[in-house]
């Protein structure tokens, strides 16, 4: 029960975000807002549905009824109350008569996670379209090769001379990196025009020593998405670390 | 060690931060999800902080391998003298700094020393403010609770 209740509250609190990625955004007279707002009230549609399943569900379990009509033939409804087996007749080892009805339950209560799960899916990607239309969306990844000759400890970010972001990295993470990942560091919206992106990379470098270095590009950003990547590698000529900031058109 | 009732945070996801530890290392909370955490926030200059970093090492001690984390927030305006409280005062759980109090302000800590119980799904689930003398079995039997959920 507890359960079902933190589902509802989530699914009620999705359809709330939904609604409120539904309403028109301010400037909706922009051409790329129209199928987000559309996707939106779709989305919102799928939450409020959930939610009256969820509530429908809820409703059933309380007053101890199965969620859903069960399908015809079902064992669940033979006509006869539960537990009530005709006088003189065998007693069989059959499933307890509450069995049916808890099963379909079940069932319900994981057609309703698997929903919630696709919705808040839906959602993520809503978000990430509205916050960070295609227009005006810069990415920043991170990667990192071999990683002999540095440790990486910290990124600071900045574009345009602000800083965006400053992130610190946990042995995990440097690991993870050194495997091959890549990661987003940065997620955000530049206008179109010239820009300077200068980062600033800190951490351990040869002989173990405090080692802090920076790297700037300038690039231009045009209509559409803009993705710029951070390349940690290392130069065995040199022995140092290279730092790099690549533009991926 | 008064559970905070009215407290904002509790039942809610606790914050994720990441901060660099005494030691060097960076721990990033998120990480430790799937285990118990308590994050307890100090400072050098509080003498009810020393007694309760030696209640928590203790209670740390025993149930680390029970699947608990344990982090000390250091609030000092002066990161020098926490650095000389850590060295003059070792602990068997990890030490992390705070400078700009960014974290501090996350949990809105307003009294010292607080400390915060995560459970293993990453919500706050109980908030001490202040340590006194029989507070140690009533956090201990909490912690209990954590663990064996």
């Amino acid at each position: 029960m507890q359960m079902k209740n933190k589902i509802l509250a989530m699914v009620v609190g999705m359809a709330c975000s939904c609604a409120a990625f539904a309403a028109p955004p301010p400037q909706s007279s922009a051409p790329s807002s129209a199928p987000t707002s559309a996707a939106a009230a779709a989305a919102a549609a799928k939450a409020k549905a959930i939610g009256a399943q969820v509530e429908a569900a809820l409703a059933g379990a309380d007053s101890g009824a199965p969620a859903s009509p069960p399908a015809p033939g079902s064992p669940a409804v033979a006509g006869a109350p539960a537990g009530a087996a005709p006088a003189g007749s065998p007693v069989t080892a059959t499933a307890p008569p509450g069995a049916a009805d808890t099963r379909s339950l079940d069932e319900d209560t994981q057609q309703l996670k698997k929903d919630v799960v696709d919705l808040n899916r839906d959602l993520f990607v809503l978000e990430e379209e509205l916050l960070f239309p295609a227009n005006t969306q810069v990415a920043v990844y991170v990667s990192m090769d071999v990683g002999e000759f540095f440790a990486l400890d910290s990124i600071t970010l900045k574009i345009d001379n602000k800083e965006v972001t400053n992130y610190l990295y946990t042995p995990r993470e440097v690991d993870a990196l050194l495997k091959g990942g890549v990661q987003r560091l940065y997620l955000g919206n530049l206008k179109v025009g010239n820009h300077e992106l200068v980062a600033f990379f800190s951490g351990k470098g040869p002989d173990n020593r405090d080692y802090r270095r920076g790297a700037s590009l300038k690039f231009d950003k045009s209509i559409g998405a803009k993705y710029l990547e951070l390349k940690i590698e290392d130069r065995q000529r040199k022995m140092q670390p290279e730092f790099e900031i690549k533009d991926w058109e | 060690m008064a559970n905070a009732q009215g407290f904002a945070l509790l039942g809610q996801s606790a914050p994720d931060f990441a901060l660099r530890s005494f030691g060097g290392t960076n721990v990033r909370l998120s990480e430790d999800r799937g285990d118990v955490v308590v994050l307890t926030f100090w400072g050098s200059q509080c003498d009810v902080c020393r007694r309760q970093l030696d209640m928590l090492d203790r209670s740390f001690t025993t149930y680390r391998s029970a699947g608990l984390h344990m982090y000390g927030v250091s609030v000092d305006d002066d990161a020098a003298h926490a650095r000389q409280f850590v060295a003059a005062h070792p602990l068997g759980f990890v030490m992390l700094e705070d400078p700009a109090k960014d974290v501090a302000r996350l949990y809105q800590i307003d009294n010292l020393p607080t400390t915060v119980l995560i459970d293993r799904g990453g919500i706050v689930r109980h908030v001490y403010r202040d340590f006194g003398p029989r507070d140690e079995a009533l956090y201990l039997s909490q912690l209990r609770e954590l663990l064996n959920e």
